[in-house]
């Protein structure tokens, strides 16, 4: 009835193509806008979605890995040797030299040079001498006695040993703890059980580190600083049972090699340090209970060793005190505590790499030789090189795989700052390697700080998908008509163009 | 290297030094009480005092610091301290509330509900304060595996009033109070090792034997405290306490409220601390002469029944304690079938009742009665703190006594509104006031508060379950007027804490919100679209 009418009256419509907003290109120009629209506000949802990437100095990190720290080395020969035999300069230079070129690792970052003059003041200049007997004198002076003098082959690899110390394997590279420029080193003085008869309850510590323990240190401080700290505990059992091993007439309680490797029981000693970051070495005076008394090292067949401590590597050493101590002497004395620190001395210089002194030398004065320190130095200064290149080469990389990972500002400067660190660092291992180690450590510290910079993992678990479960209800719904009205009007105006075509 | 440190041995040789050691004293001591509704309370403490030390100055917090060699306090604990330069620190982990009506005051003050941490610092422009304390939260936090980080500027106040210095103020720099409570921190045995593994002794030897934590969390009130004074005389003090109270009646078959060391800490004393200079338990005993007490060789003092431990005294270790009523059948506390009894009296002269109540999400009253349980006066100085989840209208402020106004009563009114910080949150309100209550009377305060509305995401993982507002605090009033509190014999009482419920959300709001809107702007876009794309035609319909 209506459709009747409306059909009936339908002359008395306009046509609707003949009306102003009906026209083809009105309503293309509306489409067109939309498109356009959306157009233009693509960069900015990009913009405002996008995840702060800034770009790291890629090519200069890759640079970085081809070069290297090189410290230069001098070594003189004192008028009182190059008289008695004139080629044993260049003889030595090319021993050394062959030796540089077998073994590339161990003289990594060493450039040894031989003089003749004493007129170069380098940095690192050693002078080899005569003397009565061969050893180490004060100030990178090295004496020679004669008949080692003599040989050309003996001198040059006692001044490798010397200046480039080998690693014996992978067991000293594990052992030595990882370069900090400050330690916690923790005394701790431990009855396995405190019964009234078998206990000590105080130790002379104070004394024995100040004998033994603080020389080394300041030696030692142009590496590290040190923070020292010594505690008494009255109860520390063993996690297992020591077996128990008759030797002649008594019975003794033994640690095989497998029990040394479980023997700190970190759940109830308490050693561990909660205020700072600063890596800690444990130095351990174990007092066995009455029962585990005495307490050996055994080998793999059984025998007690003659050796009453043992090192734990990167952690620290363990001494077992095996004395007799009665009810009245409840306190260790300072003599008591000599054998005990001297070798907590040695075992410190172990753990933090102090090169040994080779072999038929012997040294005047102090506890260590200004050669052992700088060939320490210089270790330290090329691991932590390599160390902040790795690092940095891994930041790069990591960023380069992981496209959701945000790169800050911090982030970069941090880099940067490690980049300029390295470079301090090779400018000045000419001049001063103590210099250069610092350099080479705030480069570390400054490669790791930017790699463990908690926002580079903000974005990481904030994946696409859910960006698309929030988006889809919007999008979706909205460009669907678009799409299809697009289409719609692509064909009729083909449709449109066709027919004027053909007329 | 082995010969020079030969030669350097053999220098020292020549010129012995051996440097002074500073004492370390270490005390325990149980004291075990029987109460009068048949519970049993036992308070260890642990007093470690290293002799002739101070705290560390914080001006020289740039410059090393000295060793730190002890033999008896705990390194973990030294480290802690002196790292962030702490001249007395307190800090205590509850569960429970404490009856104060039935138990008395406790031997030790910090009862207050869940976590409680408090410490003086001297002022420092090295490190400020607030940092230190941001430090040593976190630290202590580690050290005890409690959430002591969380007690952060939304929970820090200084109400130097009521919780002063308890030991002597160093001459170095102005000190200053850092207090925060969280009572919704529950304690449990991953605090109790911790706590343990600071005593010489640990759990292998001494009364802590007794620290069985099967029993010790079983307790129907437990809690652990740690406090560190410094006393010029003597020097710095560390006391570590545990208070338990135990329910004989309930987990004994014949609800009887007989008690031995057995029974309560399924454990026995085997053998002494060795290092401990003196150990002791002290059972402090009822009024009236039907219990009995073994074994019964103990030196007796003024109603105290003291037994030595320590391994220079010639007492052998009893193997067990025991006090027990042989002329009662079975316990029967505030029961009789027959006749209604009427209510004891509480112990303490003080009691308190503090609610929160009202109808709605968004406001409430806070009302507070204290009742003067003595025939005095008592003038008694009252503290809240309340994290900025809850606003307290001052102006709705009414003190009454039987429903009259009686606002002479209140005095030394102190209100700190909350106050917005740099990292967008707010600071605690704190109100202090004194509180004058008349004889044999009960004094009812309250006040409107409203309930802030949270953002979505400062909810808790379960929202529904409401927050917990710490406890009240009320203290005496010496401590005002900074006289020894020796008139008075309790230092602080605390209220049980409230748990208060505010709006929250529908959490699965965000994508109903998305998906709502989404589908709106749709709704809006399609239409236009449409009408402006549309193409319009006339049908001719042929009939």
């Amino acid at each position: 009835m209506n459709s009747a009418a409306f059909a009936n009256t339908g002359s008395g419509f306009k046509d609707p193509e003949k009306l102003s907003f009906e026209r083809d290109w009105i309503r293309r120009a509306v489409l067109a806008s939309y498109w356009i629209v959306i157009i233009l506000a693509f960069p900015f949802w990009w913009h405002l979605t996008s995840i702060e990437r800034l770009a790291l100095p890629t090519s200069q990190v890759r640079s970085q890995l081809q070069s290297n720290i090189v410290f230069p080395i001098a070594i003189h020969f004192d008028a009182s040797i190059s008289q008695q035999n004139p080629s044993l300069n260049s003889q030595v230079q090319t021993l050394l030299h062959d030796s540089a070129i077998n073994e590339p690792g161990r003289w990594r970052g060493v450039d040894i040079r031989l003089q003749d003059r004493n007129d170069e003041v380098a940095s690192s200049l050693y002078t080899v001498a005569l003397g009565e007997q061969t050893s180490i004198a004060h100030s990178r002076n090295l004496r020679v006695n004669r008949t080692d003098a003599q040989s050309a082959t003996r001198l040059s690899s006692i001044l490798s040993d010397l200046i480039a110390p080998p690693e014996s394997g992978t067991s000293h590279s594990q052992r030595v703890v990882q370069y900090s420029d400050h330690y916690r080193l923790a005394f701790t003085l431990l009855n396995e059980d405190a019964t009234p008869n078998r206990f000590v309850a105080t130790w002379d510590v104070q004394a024995a580190l100040a004998e033994f323990i603080y020389p080394l240190m300041s030696q030692l401080s142009i590496l590290h600083n040190f923070t020292v700290e010594s505690q008494v505990q009255y109860h520390a059992p063993l996690a297992f049972e020591p077996r128990r091993v008759t030797l002649g007439d008594t019975e003794v309680s033994g640690l095989t090699q497998e029990d040394l490797t479980v023997f700190i029981n970190s759940a109830e000693w308490t050693l561990a340090s909660s205020v700072s970051n600063d890596p800690v070495l444990h130095f351990v005076l174990f007092v066995p209970s009455e029962t585990h008394s005495p307490m050996n090292i055994i080998d793999s067949e059984g025998r007690p060793i003659n050796q009453s401590s043992f090192l734990l590597p990167q952690w620290g050493s363990i001494f077992i005190l095996n004395n007799e101590l009665n009810s009245s002497s409840l306190h260790l004395s300072y003599n008591d505590l000599k054998p005990v620190f001297r070798n907590f001395a040695t075992q410190l210089a172990a753990l933090l790499g102090v090169p040994p002194v080779p072999l038929g030398l012997s040294m005047e004065g102090s506890f260590l030789s200004d050669w052992q320190l700088d060939a320490l130095l210089r270790h330290r200064a090329l691991q932590n090189v390599q160390g902040s290149q790795d690092t940095l080469h891994s930041i790069i990389k990591l960023v380069d795989q992981i496209n959701n990972m945000p790169v800050g500002q911090v982030v970069r400067d941090d880099v940067l700052d490690a980049l300029a660190s390295l470079h301090e660092a090779y400018r000045t291992a000419v001049t001063s390697p103590a210099l250069a180690l610092r350099w080479s450590s705030k480069a570390l510290s400054m490669a790791s700080r930017a790699f463990f910079n908690p926002g580079m993992l903000a974005l990481l678990y904030f994946p696409a998908e859910h960006k698309y479960a929030v988006y889809t209800p919007l999008f979706a719904s909205i460009s669907v008509p678009l799409v299809v009205a697009s289409i719609r009007d692509f064909m009729a105006w083909k449709r449109g163009s066709q027919d004027n075509g053909r007329r | 290297m082995r010969r020079a440190s030969v030669w350097i041995f053999l220098a020292y040789l020549c010129t012995p030094s051996f440097a002074l050691y500073r004492k370390e004293i270490y005390k325990e001591d149980l004291r075990i009480q029987s109460l009068r509704d048949g519970q049993v309370s036992t308070t260890f403490s642990f007093v470690t005092v290293l002799e002739g030390a101070g705290p560390r100055n914080p001006k020289a917090l740039g410059q090393r610091d000295e060793s730190q060699h002890y033999a008896l306090f705990p390194l973990t604990l030294g480290q802690i301290l002196r790292e962030y330069a702490i001249t007395e620190l307190h800090l205590t982990l509850n569960a429970g509330k404490w009856n104060y009506d039935n138990w008395g005051h406790p031997h030790e003050a910090g009862v207050g509900t869940g976590a409680e941490l408090w410490a003086w610092m001297g002022a420092s422009e090295v490190t400020t304060v607030d940092e230190r304390w941001s430090g040593l939260r976190n630290a202590l936090s580690g050290l005890f595996c409690a959430s002591l980080g969380s007690l952060d500027s939304r929970r820090t106040l200084s109400p130097t009033v009521a919780f002063p210095l308890s030991g002597s103020t160093p001459t170095f720099s102005p000190h200053e109070l850092r207090h925060a409570s969280l009572p919704s921190e529950n304690v449990c045995t991953e605090n109790l090792t911790p706590f343990l593994k600071l005593l010489p002794c640990k759990s292998h030897a001494g009364l802590a034997t007794l620290l069985n934590p099967q029993k010790v969390f079983d307790a129907d009130w437990h809690g652990m405290g740690v406090h560190v004074i410094w006393k010029e005389d003597t020097g710095i003090e560390l006391k570590l306490s545990l208070q338990t109270v135990f329910n004989p009646v309930r987990t004994s078959a014949g609800k009887r409220r007989d008690w031995n060391l057995q029974s309560l800490f399924d454990r026995s004393i085997e053998r002494s601390c060795p290092v401990a200079s003196s150990s002791s338990i002290t059972v402090i005993l009822p009024e009236g002469k039907d219990h009995k007490i073994t074994p019964e060789n103990p030196s007796y003092m003024d109603g105290l029944a003291i037994y030595d431990l320590s391994s220079s005294s010639n007492f052998t270790i009893p193997s067990n304690i025991a006090m027990y009523w042989p002329s009662e059948h079975s316990f029967q506390y505030r029961k009789s079938l027959s006749v209604p009894l009427p209510p004891l009296t509480p112990i303490t002269p003080l009691s308190v009742k503090r609610t929160i109540h009202g109808t709605t999400q968004t406001r409430g009253v806070l009302s507070v009665s204290v009742t003067n349980n003595s025939p005095q006066e008592i003038s008694v100085g009252y503290l809240e703190m309340m994290p900025a989840l809850i606003t307290m209208w001052m102006h709705t402020l009414k003190v009454e006594i039987n429903s009259q106004i009686r606002s002479d009563l209140l005095s030394e009114l102190k209100y700190h509104p909350p106050s917005p910080q740099s990292n967008d949150r707010f600071s605690p309100s704190m109100l202090q006031a004194v509180l004058t209550i008349p004889p044999k009377t009960t004094l009812k305060i309250s006040m409107e508060v409203n309930k802030a509305f949270l953002k979505y995401t400062e909810h808790p993982p379960d929202a529904m379950r409401g927050w917990d507002l710490p406890g009240a605090v009320f203290f005496p009033l010496s401590q005002l007027s900074h006289n020894t509190s020796s008139s008075y014999d309790w230092e602080r009482i605390y209220t049980p804490t409230l748990l208060v419920d505010l709006p929250t959300p529908d959490f699965s709001m965000p994508y109903n919100v998305i998906i709502l809107s989404c589908t709106l702007m749709t709704l809006i876009f399609g239409s236009i679209f449409n009408l402006l794309t549309r193409k319009w035609v006339v049908m001719e319909i042929q009939e």
